[in-house]
């Protein structure tokens, strides 16, 4: 595919993303600093386990459904947070290979990646629902929470419909210019946003993994089993 | 003095001063206070959460009062997560509301005096159950630290953490009576059939094991002592207990005060090295066993003995074929184990006590939820010590009531005194029709001697 479009959508798809991104990288850092200032809880207990193998266990259950409850419980639920995450992986991914790449985005592959826009907006739509409807959801609910979600369910729909467009040959559309505005303002926005989680992520599950991973909580295969103390 | 007279504890007595509300000194004091609670996990563990309710299934309060949205885990963390966000958060300085930030005021400070003392028991199996991680019990703890320090604590939990710092141990029980007890103990262990010679031997230097009780015992169950002492003379451990500090609870975990945590560890660790032990013994309590194994070394920045359980000894007794039981004199009965959450989830005892509870018991059956994805009794995070929310303690043991009852047992076993105290109420309450007993009670019947 080629990506033949205007002067003005060059700048807004290069120059202006470049400096949105720049922008994020340095929140990023800034938070990324903060978290890593903080002090670490000591462990001086004679470990029953192995804190950096918990710590990887731990930061990959999210490919393991089976290792939470939660998950285990709710394979519907787990397989539309895989979709919405795969499908936020591909968009943000066409955010660059349009501009920077696009002989990737075959139609074979650009439809793939509206197959996941598409899911993903469904599943924006059922999540927004779930939080006005479902009462232990709706009151831990901020409207950051709402506009989080909202955003991102938008952000798929124009992506699908701009992506539907440019596989048409039709490069340089409105619905093309909707999606990277969107997607500057995500780069602006996402740092002080809850979508910004994933910054968190493995820092939550790393702490989570050393502490249980020592214990041999996860892990079960421990080394020192406590009935037999070396 | 006589020989057990000695002052133990503190040399100067102490009343904590608490509150009975929040004044605006406090929350001023409260908002000093704030980061130096702040640690990576804490921080992690507030700035992570993002709302998708997955915790709500697995909190027992939730579970087992779900009329009342409020005790969602994510909304009682919350109340303290408004008032971090207030500070922190890049967006909250601009537009608090719409983060759910919201400034420290009285408001907001009874609303965590009530979710995070009175409706969750830092158990942490929401924790286990978190996708981001998020660690509610260090975060819990941490937000009962500043409340505890500024007064604002549930004054019989206080009072308990007073007594242990005025007398060495929670109950207030003075040394020469617990020698006195002890010895007690041991002629009626010697009146046992076959255990003439079995000892409990006090302040025995160089004992390989340093055995700890819970003040409850000595008290209220000394039954379980002796028959925790029948297995360790059948065994032929080499034990000891010591006159000092024996008691192995340590109910600042519970109230968030760091420096009476440490002084507490700190007596006990102390007192191992006088008596040249090899092993801190922790006996059956949950809370104990996780001060002590997991908590204890990091207080007094390490210890040169090992720590191990009471669990762990007798199931390394069990396998190491030094006691020999007969399952028969249980035939007839069916008992279910509840796992404590600071021994199993916390803990990392979860198989131990099923190797002891099967080499004494035929029929044995687990809970829907055992292990470390177990249910909490309602009785952990100093729940007993807070008579103010003991209805809500009560109706969140609905879960375990329920599940116990499935199992068709009439013995709950366990390994905690509090597990012990809420899970009798909690039976009488839902009408199950079981007994509860540790495991040494369970196992000293069984032994063939």
């Amino acid at each position: 595919m080629e990506n033949n479009v205007s002067h003005a959508l060059y700048i807004l798809q290069e120059p202006v993303q470049y400096m949105a991104l720049s922008f994020m990288a340095l929140m990023y850092i800034i938070k990324i600093r903060q978290m890593l200032k903080k002090p670490i809880p000591p462990e001086k207990a004679e470990l029953k386990g192995d804190r950096v193998a918990g710590a990887l266990e731990s930061l990959t259950n999210v490919l393991k459904p089976w290792s939470m409850e939660s998950t285990r419980k709710n394979p519907f639920f787990y397989a539309e947070f895989m979709i919405f995450h795969i499908a936020v992986a591909l968009t943000i991914g066409a955010t660059f290979f349009i501009p920077l790449a696009p002989s990737l985005m075959t139609p074979a592959v650009s439809k793939v990646f509206m197959l996941f826009m598409g899911l993903a907006f469904l599943i924006g739509l059922r999540r927004i629902y779930r939080r006005l409807t479902v009462p232990e959801i709706k009151i831990i609910s901020s409207p950051d929470d709402y506009f989080a979600i909202s955003l991102m369910t938008v952000f798929f729909a124009v992506g699908f419909v701009a992506m539907w467009m440019w596989i048409d040959g039709n490069p340089d559309t409105g619905w093309m210019w909707i999606f990277f505005l969107l997607t500057t303002f995500f780069l602006l926005y996402v740092p002080f946003s809850k979508i910004s989680h994933y910054i968190l992520y493995p820092f939550g599950r790393v702490n989570f993994g050393r502490t249980f991973g020592g214990r041999g909580v996860i892990n079960k295969d421990v080394k020192n089993p406590t009935w037999n103390p070396k | 003095m006589s020989e057990h007279g000695e002052k133990l504890g503190a040399k100067e007595e102490r009343k904590w001063p608490t509150k009975t509300e929040f004044t605006p000194e406090m929350l001023e004091e409260m908002e000093k206070l704030l980061p130096g609670t702040l640690n990576r996990v804490v921080t992690a563990s507030l700035s992570g959460c993002i709302h998708c309710g997955m915790c709500s299934d697995a909190c027992h309060y939730s579970v087992s009062i779900p009329e009342d949205k409020t005790l969602v885990p994510a909304y009682k963390a919350d109340r303290f997560r408004k008032w971090y966000k207030s500070r922190y958060d890049w967006i909250a300085q601009v537009f608090p509301s719409f983060v759910g930030a919201k400034k420290l005021d009285k408001e907001l400070a009874n609303e965590m005096y009530d979710k995070l003392w009175g409706g969750c028991t830092m158990c942490r199996r929401c924790t286990f159950n978190c996708p981001m991680g998020v660690d509610y019990g260090m975060m819990v703890r941490g937000v009962r630290s500043i409340m505890q320090k500024v007064g604002r604590v549930p004054q019989h939990l206080q009072d308990t953490v007073d007594t242990h710092y005025n007398w060495g141990n929670n109950m207030a029980v003075p040394q020469d009576e617990f020698v006195e007890t002890i010895e007690w103990i041991e002629e009626e262990l010697q009146d046992e059939e076959g255990c003439e010679n079995f000892k409990i031997p006090v302040d025995k230097k160089g004992a390989q094991y340093f055995l700890t009780l819970n003040p409850r015992e000595p008290k209220y169950y000394p039954l379980t002592i002796q028959a925790t002492a029948k297995v360790l003379n059948a065994a032929g451990v080499d034990f000891t207990i010591s006159s000092r500090y024996w008691d192995l609870t340590n109910y600042a975990l519970f109230n968030g005060n760091d420096p009476d945590a440490r002084q507490f560890a700190l007596w006990q660790a102390e007192d191992v090295k006088r008596l040249e032990c090899e092993y801190l013994l922790a006996g059956e309590c949950g809370h104990g066993y996780r001060a002590l194994r997991w908590e204890l070394p990091n207080w007094v920045g390490g210890v040169p003995f090992k720590i191990t359980s009471v669990m762990e000894l007798m199931a390394k007794l069990v396998l190491e074929g030094r006691i020999k039981t007969d399952k028969s004199v249980w035939d007839g009965h069916r008992a279910t184990y509840h796992d404590s959450c600071n021994i199993a989830r916390s803990g990392g005892v979860t198989e131990e006590p099923r190797i002891v509870i099967r080499a004494a018991i035929e029929d044995f059956v687990e809970m829907e939820h055992n292990r470390e994805n177990s249910f909490c009794c309602g009785g952990g995070g100093g729940a007993l010590a807070m008579p103010e929310f003991t209805p809500r303690r009560i109706a969140a043991g609905k879960i375990k009531a329920d599940e116990i009852k499935a199992t068709g047992a009439d013995i709950c076993l366990q390994s905690c005194h509090n597990c012990t105290d809420q899970l009798k109420e909690i039976i009488e309450h839902y009408h199950v029709n079981a007994k509860v007993m540790n495991l040494a009670e369970l196992l000293a019947p069984a032994l063939v001697l």
